[in-house]
């Protein structure tokens, strides 16, 4: 199992951050993916929250799988999603992104499993470096089912 | 706008999901470059009592709460969403996204707080908060 001190010490851990555009055949192919019809106005799903962010800030749900020293089924599981929208989020718009790692914490459960909570935030913010929207994620590591 | 207080206790319109498609999870794999297998991988999944089957990614299950607020009160309704996943939701499964208007949060912009929920048959999967501006 992983350390426990090796695992906390990954709280306030950044991500190196950076931009990213959103693209019409992106956000057309997540749209279809969730059996709605296209948005006017070229607004992107508010569900492109999850992977868009984490791409934003130049890493990838690999990674953090890496950093959380975890792999295969049964591995990884989401505990939930915070997800606030400050402005509306479009394609083809240039994103600025910062995040880190806010909190970790090692929990045993009541039939004797264990896993790490890994929460993570990110912020997106416009050229005029407007909030646009923030995610703060909480997923599960399994160290012990 | 009509006066919020009528909104309080309103029960949003369900959006029903027929089948969950095994076929969107690996294109939302792609664009999400997500490594896990138990969502294209149907035998790695033999290791959760699993096998044959594949788990909808967490993000599609709230896209269907997305989608039904979304039909509810337009493309830019959703202000804030909340979301714990309770149960895994696998392909071919019908789930049934509910909402209701529990709070009125900043009436001067028609903000209210919508209590949200993910359900297969009698199983609550995934459960939330939403925050949303009324527009009709």
């Amino acid at each position: 199992m992983v350390p426990v001190e090796e695992i906390l010490s990954l709280k306030g851990f950044k991500f190196p951050g950076g931009s990213k555009r959103i693209e019409h055949w992106e956000n057309w192919l997540l749209t279809d993916c969730t059996n709605s019809d296209q948005l006017p106005s070229n607004l992107v799903h508010p569900i492109a929250l999850f992977h868009i962010p984490i791409q934003g800030v130049d890493t990838s749900i690999s990674e953090l799988f890496k950093l959380g020293k975890v792999q295969g089924a049964g591995s990884v599981g989401l505990e939930g999603y915070d997800w606030e929208y400050f402005l509306p989020l479009c394609e083809d718009i240039v994103y600025r992104f910062e995040g880190e790692v806010i909190d970790v914490e090692r929990i045993q459960t009541e039939s004797g499993g264990i896993f790490d909570r890994f929460v993570f935030k990110i912020e997106l913010m416009n050229d005029e470096d407007e909030l646009v929207a923030r995610v703060t994620n909480s997923w599960r590591f399994w160290r012990k089912r | 706008m009509r006066d919020l207080n009528e909104y309080l206790n309103q029960e949003v319109p369900r959006l029903v999901i027929e089948r969950v498609d095994a076929n969107k999870m690996k294109t939302m794999a792609a664009i999400l470059r997500d490594p896990y297998p138990v969502h294209w991988d149907r035998e790695s999944n033999a290791i959760l009592n699993l096998k044959g089957r594949v788990i909808n990614q967490g993000p599609l299950n709230l896209s269907y709460i997305a989608n039904m607020l979304i039909a509810w009160q337009g493309p830019s309704c959703i202000k804030r969403l909340q979301a714990r996943f309770l149960k895994p939701v696998l392909d071919e499964e019908t789930v049934v996204a509910t909402g209701k208007v529990v709070e009125i949060i900043k009436p001067e912009i028609g903000r209210v707080r919508v209590q949200v929920w993910l359900s297969r048959e009698d199983e609550v999967v995934l459960e939330g908060e939403a925050e949303i501006e009324i527009s009709d």
